[in-house]
């Protein structure tokens, strides 16, 4: 079976989505402070929010993995600008998630590094990943890919019990 | 019926004040011998175990017959999670089997332990003093982190009797189906219903056995596993086994209930929770020639064996012993043990447990294998020092012996140990130093 990565259209919209909802879920398991919208909101927030990524190619990079017409993993990532730092632009990968069976052969690695070479087109020189800071599984693949923590994002609700 | 068992398991515990005790096996001729078993004499035996290791402890002490029963009291029996002053009766009993069918000296051993890293620790800590650990009514998943991570640590067999002891049993009771309805295991479509403890560990022995997982199908509450079920990435990280196992079945991609499950299907293995209606005529009807119907839920089997029998399967097994091939974990463990302890195992491989499977298939079939006889009774005394044997062999042969041992050597000693055990409470009872109880078993 081969696996074809590509930029996602909006042709990939149903499968592309109910991958990013999978992702939610399981980024749901790590911490109470990422619960979930219920899930007709959420479907319909993912959509708005997946769609505007695809139709502006500058500012979003949306890459596919797909395996004869079926979507079996996506990458989303922001190009943002670094007021203060160097290198300028950043790739900022927030979405990456890929079916379970199609785990544990490469496949996660060969989209990074795709995702890298697309970012550094649009001028980011950098990719920054972020994932729940329980998903041991995501420090694993991260550092396996040579990629370092860089900032802690801690997190309380303001009001304390 | 169980309320009569119910009411004489109360009255007799509290009569005897518990099922085992602790007796001396040397002789003690005055007080004077406890020089020799005790201070000053033990002083020797303990510098010599101190220059000859760990090693040295199997030979002087009674480490080489010795396991614990260990457990958290997280999901006993059907009771769930009672904690460990509650589960002790269970693992007294569990002790009693181990003596009186394997000649084991077990000892119940419920811990206050609240998660894995605990459970874990429990089991490292106590390993000096025994010559194997079985792990005994630990709720799943932790069961399985437990067991592996003690496997990889220890020196001395863990086993966790609920996977194993049942899986192996189950294979034993398969072997024997499959010939007599003349399939292939490489063949067949195998349904496990229940994706517990023991069917989970059923699942790995029968693909190691040489099962197709792409021609098994697992069900659980929430219907057929398969590599795109929602809850996939919560198995991936609460149980890692289950997650496997979804990924490696079902390669037809099945989806829905048991009834969709058992479509064409040639051996059902439940595993679940009692019926009867768990499984229903109409779908046994629906499976493959010949039916192989394993039913193992306790106390009431997911369907009742004559209703299998009525929608057409061929063989059926339970749990129960009022029924005919009780699967029953009890065929095994105390052999398994009984085999690993006098190799000094260094760990039950799955090849041993396999082994102790075909061992028991092996002697159902000597002595004629039918419908309704595809795997020893309990009563059939003579099956536990032949399991014994080849478990023994097999960890020689597989170089985890520490005391190599021939089939025929180890036949010999289990025959001896077992017997003498049954001999030595026989005879304490006949003395009258174990009272004899009146009525009830009738």
């Amino acid at each position: 079976m081969s696996v074809n990565i590509r930029e996602a259209t909006m042709d990939d919209m149903p499968q592309l989505l109910d991958l990013v909802l999978r992702l939610k879920r399981l980024n749901a398991e790590f911490d109470p402070l990422l619960k979930t919208l219920p899930d007709d909101e959420l479907r319909k927030v993912a959509e708005e929010y997946i769609k505007t990524a695809i139709e502006d190619r500058a500012r979003y990079l949306v890459l596919v993995a797909d395996a004869d017409g079926k979507i079996v993993g996506v990458l989303k990532a922001d190009v943002r600008n670094r007021i203060f730092y160097v290198p300028r632009k950043e790739g900022y990968i927030i979405e990456f998630y890929v079916m379970p069976e199609y785990r544990r052969r490469g496949l996660g690695r060969t989209m990074i590094d795709e995702a890298a070479r697309l970012l550094r087109e649009r001028g980011a020189d950098v990719i920054v990943a972020e994932f729940p800071a329980l998903n041991q599984i995501a420090v694993n693949f991260y550092s396996k890919a040579d990629f370092r923590p860089l900032l802690y994002i801690y997190a309380r609700e303001s009001q304390q019990p | 019926m169980a309320e009569k068992w119910y009411e004489l398991a109360l009255r007799l515990s509290k009569f005897y004040g518990g099922k085992i005790m602790v007796v001396p096996k040397v002789p003690i001729r005055g007080l004077k011998d406890f020089a020799i078993w005790y201070t000053p004499g033990v002083a020797a035996v303990s510098e010599k175990i101190k220059e000859g290791g760990a090693d040295a402890s199997f030979e002087y002490t009674w480490r080489w017959n010795s396991v614990a029963v260990l457990t958290d009291g997280s999901r006993v029996l059907g009771l769930g999670n009672v904690g460990p002053e509650a589960s002790l009766p269970v693992m007294e009993g569990k002790a009693l089997i181990f003596k009186y069918l394997g000649g084991v000296d077990a000892v119940p051993l419920p811990v206050r332990a609240m998660d894995v890293d605990e459970m874990v620790n429990a089991g490292k800590m106590v390993e000096p003093a025994f010559g194997g650990i079985n792990l005994e009514d630990i709720e799943s998943p932790k069961c399985f982190h437990v067991l592996e991570r003690l496997r990889e640590a220890l020196q001395i067999p863990v086993w966790h009797d609920d996977q194993q002891g049942t899986a192996t049993a189950t294979l034993a009771g398969l072997i024997n189906a499959l010939k007599i309805v003349g399939k292939n295991i490489r063949d067949v479509g195998i349904v496990l219903v229940g994706v517990g403890a023991s069917n989970i560990r059923t699942a790995y022995m029968l693909i190691k056995y040489g099962a197709d997982p792409r021609n098994m199908v697992l069900v659980d509450s929430a219907g057929i596993l398969h590599a795109e079920r929602e809850d996939l990435d919560k198995l991936m990280l609460e149980h890692p086994w289950k997650y496997d196992l979804a990924l490696k079945t079902n390669g037809e991609r099945k989806r829905g209930g048991i009834r969709e499950a058992l479509n064409g299907a040639d051996v059902l293995i439940a595993a679940s929770r009692p019926g009867p209606g768990i499984i229903r005529k109409e779908w046994i009807a629906n499976m493959n020639k010949d039916p192989i119907v394993f039913a193992l839920a306790n106390p009431v089997p997911e369907i009742w064996p004559w209703e299998a029998k009525e929608a057409g399967a061929r063989i059926v097994a339970t749990g129960r012993s009022d029924f005919p091939n009780q699967i029953n974990n009890s065929l095994v463990f105390p052999a398994v043990f009984r085999g690993a302890l006098d190799a000094r195992a260094r760990a039950i491989t799955d090849e041993m447990t396999i082994a102790a499977a075909e061992e028991l298939a092996n002697y159902a079939e000597e002595r004629g294998i039918r419908e309704d006889y595809i795997i020893p009774t309990m009563e059939e005394w003579d099956v536990f020092p032949r399991e014994a044997a080849a478990v023994a062999a097999k960890a020689t042969e597989q170089g985890v012996a520490r005391r190599p041992l021939t089939y025929k050597e180890e036949l010999r000693n289990a025959t001896e140990l077992i017997s003498l055990s049954l001999n030595m409470l026989r005879s304490l009872v006949e003395g009258g130093f174990i009272k004899m109880f009146n009525g009830g078993i009738d």
